[in-house]
């Protein structure tokens, strides 16, 4: 299990991190979200010991992580970097054996690695002169290639082409298989809502949600619901109490629920209105559930930040 | 699973001298400092550097000097070459031609190219006198024999208070191109390191390092690494150099060039420990290659000040200056080794001399490990001296 545990840092009057907790089990990918300047970045270089916190502490499998734990994890840094003159292969290799490899084997894996991730022919180029998503490309097998137990990557997904998107996914879905957890933010909310078995959404350095993507939907506290009645006008719904239309096009209508009110008497009402084409409980998606989580900033935290 | 702190300063190490040794222009530069050493090394002997050494041709009649020649050139200490010339014509070409320095074309009439100097005019000089001496001499109806006997004069005996030392002219040749390399080394090689690491910083790749590196290992495998590319250039150079001396045969080692080219790699390790680990912990404080040389200029300073207060120590070893600065960090550096070789120098002097500069890396090294620790991941703006090591020193 990876612990974050009460992680907060302060950059002067800026607060990047207020008591930031969350955990990841061995083979589950978790979907770091928040907004630019939330704190996801100050997090991840937290957990990879580049930046010190104020206060809390990142634990690997009970125990506090220390230098030689955190050199068996992997890591993409948002700063991308990479010696632009060395050549891919041998940057690789160096990378793995800084991890503790030995040669013969940080060989193999940087094959292995270039191989899967579509930058073998590359390996004797000079990383300066692969287009940006290659370097990508490569900054992730830097990432991989040492085998790491947990993977930390800050943003893996910006910049790929969708083959380079469906590599990536794949990579990352195969490392979790093998109990690897693995942690990414991203701002590919789609993305991060079909990979992740879980996802915390952090604004203003403090998770304000987290869990599965179908606990967060159950949590919701707004019911919503999708009803098709074709050619009639939503004045059927909007006379309901307790009831909302929150949006209307052509006979669909996406209604919300008051606390209490009883979504078969709406269904009876529709169907006085007319034929009944379509009745489904709506499921937001995450984008709306980040929204949602994002905009309503406790006053507190207002004040903690000012 | 390897990853002693030690095997991870060998890996960085390893790397700085592959990829710098790999590099084109290095292996040029390289190439070309050890044609110029050995150029400079050979050249004066090959120019003028044969007064001791005469050649000088008879036409005709004028072999009548050929005796007073050979005396007078045994008299002087000098190689003494005679050729006979056919005719005028075949020792103008000799002369011009430089096969021969002088050509008598009559007992009384001798040929140069320019004019007569050196070791030559004296040779020459000296045999016209004696050959004209002794002519007078047998028609004033002297004995043959005897005129010889007396006109030649045993070497004058002299007996100097304070010899000069024989080996001062090469002594002072071999501590002018040490101390030229000494800064050229030094200062090449400390702006490697500074740029090196700003090449880290401003491509980002340290925050990638650090994530399985100390700061320290990154900084002692970068300085290692750049400062035993720096030694093997410089022991090569000496090597080449010492090798073109005595292959071209005509510069005489002198006895203490040992010494010098001894001290001037030592110092050359101290000097670099000094400045590489400053040139490191001040290019941490910036992130782009064109600050580096804004955010090094004091330590630039000190090493060109410090080679002309060389320069200037060469001329009087023996002075107060000479004496003071090389003994103080970091100026005793470069002027040490330019005493050792041109003065006399007590070991003691060089003992507390070393002893100070090492004492001087000892408490560098630790501030300068804890300003780049401080700054190395900071990018953006420069970054305070004093907020660096305060960051750095609370790292530990
Ligand atoms: N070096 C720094 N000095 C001062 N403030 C900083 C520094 N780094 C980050 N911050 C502040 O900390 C907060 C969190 O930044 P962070 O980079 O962690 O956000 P993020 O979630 O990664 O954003 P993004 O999605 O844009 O990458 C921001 O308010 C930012 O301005
Ligand atoms: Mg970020």
């Amino acid at each position: 299990m990876l612990e974050v545990d009460g992680l907060t840092k302060r950059y002067g009057d800026t607060l990047a991190l207020s008591s930031l907790t969350f955990a990841v089990r061995p083979g589950e990918v978790f979907g770091f979200v928040g907004a630019n300047g939330a704190g996801k970045t100050t997090a991840m270089r937290i957990m990879l010991g580049v930046l010190a916190a104020d206060a809390g502490e990142v634990r690997w499998q009970g125990r506090p992580v220390t230098f030689e734990t955190r050199r068996r994890f992997g890591y993409m840094p948002e700063e991308r970097g990479l010696y632009p003159k060395m050549r891919v292969g041998e940057h690789l290799v160096y990378l793995a054996r800084l991890h503790g490899l030995d040669a013969a084997a940080a060989t193999r894996a940087a094959e292995a690695l270039t191989e899967r991730l579509g930058v073998a022919t590359r390996r004797d180029d000079a990383v300066e002169k692969l287009s940006l998503g290659n370097q990508q490309r490569v900054q992730l097998a830097a990432a991989l290639v040492h085998d790491p137990e947990v993977l930390v990557l800050d943003e893996p997904f910006s910049g790929l082409d969708p083959v380079g998107v469906d590599a990536l996914a794949g990579v990352l879905l195969e490392r979790a298989k093998r109990g690897v957890p693995v942690v990414f933010s991203s701002h590919q909310l789609d993305l991060v809502e079909r990979l992740c078995d879980s996802v915390g959404i952090i604004n203003a350095g403090r998770l304000v949600a987290s869990g599965t993507v179908a606990e967060l939907r159950e949590r919701e506290t707004t019911r919503q619901l999708r009803v098709v009645v074709p050619d009639v006008p939503a004045t059927w719904a909007g006379t309901l109490p307790g009831v909302t239309v929150v949006s209307e096009r052509r006979g669909e209508v996406v209604l919300e629920l008051g606390p209490g009110v009883d979504d078969q008497q709406v269904l009876a009402a529709a169907a006085r209105a007319g034929r009944v084409e379509h009745f489904s409980r709506r499921r937001p998606t995450l984008t709306e559930l980040f929204r949602e989580a994002v905009a309503d900033v406790p006053a507190d935290r207002v004040e903690v930040t000012a | 699973m390897s990853g002693s702190p030690r095997g991870m300063v060998g890996l960085v190490m390893r790397r700085e001298i592959v990829t710098r040794v790999r590099d084109k222009s290095f292996l040029v530069s390289t190439l070309l400092t050890l044609v110029i050493v050995a150029a400079v090394v050979v050249l004066p002997s090959l120019f003028g550097g044969d007064d001791d050494e005469v050649t000088v041709g008879v036409v005709g009649n004028a072999a009548a000097v050929e005796p007073a020649l050979r005396q007078a050139a045994a008299a002087q200490d000098a190689r003494l070459t005679l050729t006979t010339f056919p005719d005028e014509a075949a020792a103008r070409t000799a002369v011009t031609g430089g096969d021969a320095d002088a050509a008598f074309l009559a007992p009384d009439r001798v040929l140069v190219d320019a004019e007569l100097s050196g070791t030559t005019e004296q040779v020459v000089r000296t045999a016209y006198q004696q050959a004209v001496g002794s002519a007078r001499l047998t028609e004033a109806g002297l004995d043959a024999t005897a005129v010889a006997r007396a006109l030649d004069v045993p070497p004058l005996g002299v007996t100097a208070v304070d010899p000069p030392d024989p080996d001062a002219e090469g002594r002072q040749q071999a501590a002018f191109i040490g101390i030229l390399l000494l800064y050229f080394q030094l200062i090449g090689y400390g702006i490697a390191v500074a740029l090196g690491v700003v090449e880290e910083k401003s491509s980002r790749v340290v925050e990638l390092l650090l994530s399985t590196l100390r700061p320290w290992q990154l900084l002692a495998g970068k300085v290692l690494g750049i400062g035993l590319l720096g030694l093997g250039q410089l022991v090569l150079t000496g090597l080449v150099g010492i090798g073109a001396a005595l292959a071209s045969g005509a510069v005489d080692l002198p006895s203490g060039l040992a010494g010098v080219v001894g001290q001037v790699l030592l110092w050359f390790l101290l000097g670099y420990a000094f400045y590489a680990c400053l040139f490191a912990a001040l290019a941490a404080l910036v992130s782009r290659q064109e600050e580096v040389q804004n955010v090094t200029a004091p330590l630039t300073i000190v090493l060109v000040g410090s080679f002309f207060l060389a320069l200037t120590v060469m001329g009087d070893p023996e002075s107060t200056l000479a004496r003071v600065t090389s003994i103080v960090p970091p100026l005793s550096a470069m002027v040490m080794p330019i005493r050792w070789a041109t003065g006399t120098v007590p070991l003691w002097e060089v003992g507390v001399s070393m002893l100070l500069m090492v004492l001087a890396v000892v408490s560098l090294v630790r501030l300068a490990g804890w300003i780049y620790a401080g700054a190395v991941l900071r990018s953006g703006p420069r970054v305070g001296l004093r907020d660096a090591l305060r960051s750095g020193r609370t790292q530990g």
